[in-house]
């Protein structure tokens, strides 16, 4: 007997179909997989025929073929568990499964029958929907996540036995009903992290509205205790919401990872992702042996907040290159080349030398200035090209800290910030970038002009505060985007100036 | 020393690729008698003298060839070579014991006789340290006084870089030779003084900064200064041989007081209490000694520079020293973003000077 039922794998965040092919035929009893399956997947063997057998059915003492069709494709993973059992069991009659390969089939067995939740369901299933397949069943754990999915019949499933009773028409099971995502997020929304709880720090917050805006990178300096962290924790408060678009494409990411919330089954808001400094590199970049993602394509449409900058391996720093101009990475790894997303905003902090108190008012730094140069210079060329922001932030004082004022909250800065992006979407409608900092230097050169006053600000600025060369288009660009918060058309002297005051790092005073 | 034109000044030249001290020079030049040539020299017994390194060292570059391609790619990369027997050697330094007999110069030598005042400190100064070496420095500068320092980190870099902002002239005495400036970060700094003012090493250029190299070369720094100027500096501080050479060599010793708990203005303010230095609370102080009666002013250009009322508000609230950022945003009662562009614009036209750790203070 023969049998053939969809399911589907992935590689990297693109699903690609496969066919289960089954033949059970008389001979010795035997259990073999073939189609280039992977530990977990030849081990399906043990779970298919406890599952089957736990369920009430008979597992055919006969000879058992299994193909994962296209055979030269490497597959990984447990999903592929309920497809070869409901193959198995189609082969009987008995049973009176019908239009069994009209379906694609994810899910992992347990010994007991049940199916448990897999990862990576949701760009499968989107995968699955462009490639124009129509009807799922998955486990039910996954449930959530493919609730946003709409266009396609989507079936849950929690025990073998409850989809050998749906596809032989004993039980009724019905679509899962499409999600709300704007509802989703609203519910969710998380008010701890708010910027109305930062005292004082009015120089950090005013940088990071501007870097919200423009999409720029941040690098924040300071002494230990001075709220670098706290700053970056607040600071996806107040970007632009996501969009579904935009939460599909991250949920996708996390998905895959495995670090996807289940009970709300899509990513809502803005990831926040801050790997130690101990982190790999690779684990930063992704890859691995099957070429998982890493934190910046988990940080993708998010923030990715680098604490204690310098202390990352140079290495490691200097991996965030390619990703911080092209939005995207590319793993590649023998088994595998893979190209993930990697569109974050990158906020770093460090201290201003190996102790942190150098500049401090109250405690004396011990660090020798050959130290304190080297610790900066951990910081390459290419690297500080890439970020347009460097502030200082100072300790509070207790006076701050006990005082009952209220900041600004992070709703009121974020509308400031969608009106900013707003303009941008009109400015970027024909070019492929969407913000500020990503301007090409030809669009720097037709887009960031300068009035006569402007003009002279910065050949000033230039000369007097030995601003380095690398810095004047990443002036421009922050210039740029403090005259769209201002709503202005031209970048005017008062822009260029506010800009200046955000290069810390340019300026020479460091030794 | 402009050319080889002699036995003994090819054996001068020869010399002075070694590095050895005044005293080992001395005596060599001294046991060669009155016969300076290198056949003489072959014949010398130098055991005593030098160590057998030395000895073969030297044996071995004891060679005209040589010696005229050394003293030309000297002069290929503008190097004057100053010997104690030439007439350009300064007069500063001719009285002195321990005067270096060689003296590697980039630059302009007519420095090295105009009035001089050396600045020297810590290399790790406080925000307080750099703004009064910066105010001093710029007003001594200012009346063309020549400001002598050695390159290093801290008072010394910020005295040459003031020095040269002002348009002033800066002589900078290394504690290596040209081909290893040391610190690294300052070869950039070392290059810009070669052009506008002047290098000094006695160190032939291929030798590599130690330890000990430095507290000797502060010798020519107090040597060449008229006066010797300390800011702020540690009780333990490599300033104190640059003091002590500067009592031995009988030079004015100037010293900037401080506060007495920080643990930097504890030479400056031990000196002034010994008596040894004298009190500077102003560039005043320092230029009765050099005969200047009449001091130049700023530039005029600063003082046109028209206040708006936002940034009158910014200036006012630093008449009484350095502030740090939160508390002028907090009391200027601007918005933050004109806040930033007006403080930048302050800084332009120099009237406001930032400091690390978010501190502004008035320059």
């Amino acid at each position: 007997m023969l049998s053939k039922v969809k399911s589907f794998g992935l590689k990297g965040i693109e699903g690609f179909p496969i066919d289960v092919e089954t033949d059970v035929s008389n001979g010795l009893p035997h259990f073999e997989i073939v189609g280039l399956a992977d530990t977990a997947i030849k081990e399906a063997k043990e779970r298919v025929r406890s599952a089957i057998k736990n369920s009430g059915y008979e597992y055919p003492a006969k000879r058992i073929t299994i193909n994962l069709a296209p055979a030269d494709i490497k597959k990984e993973g447990a999903l592929y568990d309920l497809s070869i059992a409901v193959a198995i069991l189609s082969c009987n009659e008995e049973y009176k499964i019908k239009n069994e390969d009209k379906y694609v089939y994810v899910g992992e067995l347990s010994f007991d029958g049940s199916v448990k939740q897999v990862r990576g369901v949701l760009p499968l299933l989107i995968s699955a929907r462009k490639l124009g397949y129509k009807k799922f069943i998955i486990p039910i754990a996954n449930k959530e996540e493919a609730s946003f999915i709409d266009g396609i019949n989507i079936y849950c499933v929690k025990s073998l036995k409850q989809t050998i009773d749906f596809l032989s028409g004993e039980e009724e099971l019905f679509p899962i009903e499409c999600c709300d995502f704007k509802v989703l997020q609203n519910e969710d929304s998380d008010m701890s992290m708010d910027f109305c709880n930062v005292k004082g720090q009015a120089m950090a917050k005013r940088a990071l509205e501007i870097a919200a805006a423009g999409g720029h990178n941040l690098l924040m300096i300071g002494p230990p205790g001075s709220g670098k962290s706290m700053l970056a924790k607040c600071f996806p408060s107040i970007l632009p919401s996501l969009t579904f678009e935009e939460a599909l494409e991250v949920t996708k990411i996390h998905s895959i990872a495995g670090e996807l919330d289940l009970k709300k089954g899509i990513v809502t808001h803005r990831p926040f992702r801050s790997p130690h400094h101990t982190a790999s590199t690779v684990s930063l970049t992704g890859g691995g042996a099957n070429s998982k993602p890493g934190e910046i394509s988990l940080a993708d449409h998010g923030v990715l907040f680098l604490d204690e900058f310098p202390e990352y391996s140079r290495q490691t720093i200097e991996t965030l290159r390619q990703p911080l101009e092209d939005g995207v990475i590319t793993v590649a790894r023998s088994n595998a080349t893979i190209t993930y997303p990697a569109n974050f905003t990158l906020i770093a902090s460090m201290n201003p030398c190996p102790c942190g108190n150098y500049g401090s008012k109250e405690k004396e730094c011990h660090c020798s200035p050959g130290q304190i140069s080297r610790y900066l210079a951990k910081l390459s060329g290419p690297i500080m090209d890439r970020i347009d922001i460097h502030i200082e932030v100072d300790n509070v004082t207790y006076d701050q800290l006990k005082s009952d004022e209220r900041a600004e909250r992070s709703s009121e800065i974020k509308k400031r910030v969608n009106k900013a992006r707003a303009v941008q979407t009109e400015r970027f409608k024909n070019d492929k970038n969407f913000c500020n900092a990503k301007m090409s230097s030809y669009q720097v050169k037709k887009y960031c002009k300068l009035d006569a006053n402007g003009d002279i600000m910065l050949r000033n600025a230039f000369e007097k505060l030995k601003l380095s060369a690398r810095a004047h288009d990443r002036l421009l660009k922050v210039a740029r985007t403090i005259a769209d918060l201002d709503g202005s058309e031209n970048i005017e002297a008062q822009h260029i100036a506010e800009a200046i005051s955000y290069r810390q790092l340019d300026r020479k005073y460091w030794n | 020393m402009d050319r080889i034109d002699s036995e003994f000044s090819r054996f001068l030249v020869f010399l002075s690729m070694f590095d050895n001290t005044y005293s080992k020079n001395k005596q060599l030049i001294e046991l060669m008698g009155n016969d300076f040539s290198l056949k003489h020299f072959f014949r010398l017994n130098l055991e005593k003298l030098v160590n057998d390194k030395t000895i073969s060292k030297m044996k071995s570059w004891a060679d005209e060839n040589i010696i005229e391609n050394y003293f030309d790619s000297l002069k290929g990369k503008g190097i004057t070579l100053l010997t104690s027997f030439d007439q350009e050697y300064p007069e500063k330094l001719k009285g002195l014991s321990d005067a270096p007999m060689f003296l590697f110069c980039k630059g302009d030598l007519s420095l090295l006789n105009r009035p001089s005042l050396a600045v020297v400190g810590t290399r790790k100064p406080t925000n307080y340290g750099r703004i009064v070496t910066e105010k001093l420095v710029s007003e001594i500068a200012r009346n063309g006084i020549v400001i002598v320092s050695g390159l290093a980190y801290g008072i010394d870099s910020i005295s040459h870089r003031k020095c040269l902002n002002e348009g002033g002239k800066t002589i900078a005495v290394l504690g290596s030779g040209f081909d290893n400036i040391y610190p690294t970060d300052h070869v950039a700094l070392a290059e810009q003084i070669a052009k506008e003012g002047l290098l000094v090493s006695e160190y032939s250029p291929k030798r590599r900064a130690t330890v000990y190299t430095f507290p000797v070369r502060n010798r020519i720094i107090a040597g060449l200064g008229d006066g010797v100027l300390i800011t702020e500096a540690g009780i333990k501080s490599g300033t104190i041989h640059t003091k002590d050479y500067a009592l031995d060599y009988g030079k004015n010793l100037f010293a900037v007081p401080g506060n007495i708990n920080s643990e930097l203005s504890a030479l400056p303010n031990d000196i002034i209490k010994s008596g040894q230095a004298e009190c500077v609370t102003e560039a005043k102080d320092i230029f009765s000694h050099y005969n200047i009666k009449k001091e130049k002013d700023r530039k005029e250009s600063k003082n046109n520079f028209q206040l708006s009322l936002e940034q009158q508000a910014i200036v006012s609230l630093l008449q009484d020293g350095m502030k740090d950022i939160d508390y002028l945003t907090k009391n200027c009662g601007l918005p933050i973003y004109s806040f930033n562009s007006n403080l930048t614009m302050l800084e332009i036209s120099g009237i406001v000077t930032r400091l690390p750790g978010g501190n502004i203070s008035l320059s």
